[in-house]
């Protein structure tokens, strides 16, 4: 397939539905005449193609030295322990799935975090507080 | 900043004014040679590619800036787009490729949409019958690596591949193809259009302890004092680290900032990213969330790398838990060896740098934690 992006497919399916489903990656697999084996080795491949069902916010917290030397673990036991998951787990809201990332070149501005690919910088307890009540509140309106 | 001249398409119509021939030759004189972190030199990578016989050709920008520390092409997405697009225009005229790649990392997706409105701009003014996709990378680390990055856009699982062939003789589904990353392609037209633009002014990602991070620019050579009284240190400063791959050395004012002066330390430059360590830290604490990153990134295709990584950290886990002595720091040594001495590519070759050079530089770190 020389004139389409596979990676660029399988990023718009999942804009579009969160995650890449084995119905979507059937659909892709037929459309695109690629078998459904090679499909799963490239989505399973990159950490930020997902294959199961994700929370409404996907937070990736960055875990680069420059981060971690200022104050990035303490954001994450928060997070840990105010969505009640560990890293890699969906809150049983179904809101949050809370994963860890190598780095998200925001180290100027650590610790830093992106939701749903936006970078959320400058982090501190308080403000992770307010950022994610932010989002409960959106996600009941 | 050198880098955020604009050079508004004059690069491009200069370009096609003196010919392909004249612009290696004008970049070559002015010395322009790449910033992912080789140094090999613009005019010389064309020229190879050229040579090779084909019906097609493909350039590729590298926005794959994954190295942890580094965010100075992130800088130039969203400060001066423009030169860097204009600068893959030129390297197309010159290669005579129609079809042109950005690989953005996954984690800038959010320049995605402007980067895109940019592109459509330039070649509209531009009158080139050129394409130049966005890539979306996806969050794989390797994918910076040039030999990934094709299988990448080719469709596959972005692993490191065994060079010969070059991509510049075979890359992109066999055809030659040239890869620059951002800073490089952004240097092209400003090159060409500037008498005054010098070679050696390079971009450097500051953070950690440090009261002003950011990018800088400043010239190879500088001194660390000059680095330190800009960003004013956070406390007594220990040690700097290159990135995750290029090492931790302690910091000398007196030290002048350029490959030979970095490479003496054992550690290497790469993109110039530079995380400053306070006197706080355990360097071990640090080696250990570095080689954490190497397990989460290792694409698993060759032993050493796949399996030594973990073991790596095992190590490591081991010292900091004071249930190990002396003999499991040779072993950490031996293992960080043999792993550089036997991976794949670049990340297996340098996974094992933070570990041989903190033990060279910092070893009462180390020794503090042995049972």
């Amino acid at each position: 397939m020389k004139d389409k992006i596979l990676l660029n497919i399988l990023q718009g399916v999942q804009d579009k539905e969160g995650y890449l489903s084995e119905k979507s990656l059937k659909e892709i697999s037929k459309k695109y005449n690629i078998p459904i084996s090679k499909l799963y080795s490239v989505a399973t491949f990159y950490t930020m193609l997902k294959t199961e069902k994700q929370g409404k916010y996907v937070i990736e917290l960055c875990g680069s030295p420059s981060c971690v030397l200022n104050k990035g673990r303490d954001i994450e036991k928060f997070l840990e322990k105010e969505l009640k998951v560990e890293i890699g787990e969906t809150s049983k809201d179904n809101l949050f799935s809370v994963y860890k990332t190598s780095c998200i070149g925001c180290c100027d501005e650590a610790p830093a975090m992106l939701i749903n690919g936006e970078p959320y910088t400058k982090l501190t307890i308080k403000r992770v507080k307010e950022i994610l009540g932010e989002l409960r509140k959106n996600a009941n309106t | 900043m050198q880098i955020l001249r604009e050079t508004k398409l004059e690069g491009l119509r200069l370009a096609k004014k003196i010919g392909r021939a004249k612009v290696l030759e004008v970049l070559s004189k002015k010395g322009l040679v790449g910033r992912g972190g080789a140094g090999f030199p613009i005019a010389k990578k064309w020229e190879t590619s050229l040579g090779v016989k084909a019906k097609e050709r493909y350039v590729i920008c590298n926005a794959d800036e994954g190295e942890p520390g580094t965010f100075k092409d992130k800088f130039i997405l969203k400060n001066n787009p423009e030169t860097m697009i204009e600068g893959l225009l030129i390297a197309a005229y010159v290669l005579k490729a129609k079809r042109c790649f950005i690989y953005l990392r996954g984690e800038y997706d959010y320049l995605r949409e402007e980067l895109e409105e940019k592109i459509s701009e330039i070649l509209k003014k531009s009158k080139m019958k050129i394409s130049i996709e966005i890539v979306r990378g996806a969050g794989a680390y390797i994918c910076g690596e040039e030999t990934a990055i094709l299988q990448s856009i080719m469709g596959n699982r972005g692993n490191a591949m065994y060079k010969p062939p070059h991509p510049t003789v075979e890359g992109l589904w066999g055809k030659p193809t040239v890869i620059n990353n951002v800073e490089t392609l952004t240097c092209v037209p400003q090159a060409l259009v500037y008498d005054d633009w010098n070679p050696d002014y390079r971009l450097f990602s500051i953070s950690g302890d440090v009261c002003h991070p950011g990018v800088y620019e400043w010239e190879l050579g500088v001194k660390m004092s000059t680095i330190l009284d800009t960003v004013k240190p956070n406390g007594k400063l220990k040690a700097m680290a290159f990135g995750c791959f290029g090492g931790i050395m302690p910091v000398n004012k007196n030290l002048s900032v350029s490959q030979n002066t970095i490479c003496k330390e054992g550690c290497q430059h790469g993109a110039f990213s530079i995380i400053f360590i306070g006197e706080k830290h355990n360097i071990v604490d640090i080696c250990l969330s570095i080689a954490k990153f190497y397990t989460y990134e290792s694409c698993g295709k060759c032993t050493p790398c796949r399996e030594g990584t973990i073991r790596l950290v095992n190590l490591l886990k081991k010292i900091k838990s004071k249930k190990a002595d002396k003999s499991d720091i040779k072993l950490l040594k031996e293992f960080a060896e043999h792993i550089q001495e036997t991976s794949l590519c670049g990340l297996g070759r340098s996974c094992g740098n933070h570990i041989l050079t903190s033990l060279k530089h910092f070893k009462k770190d180390y020794m503090g934690y042995l049972k």
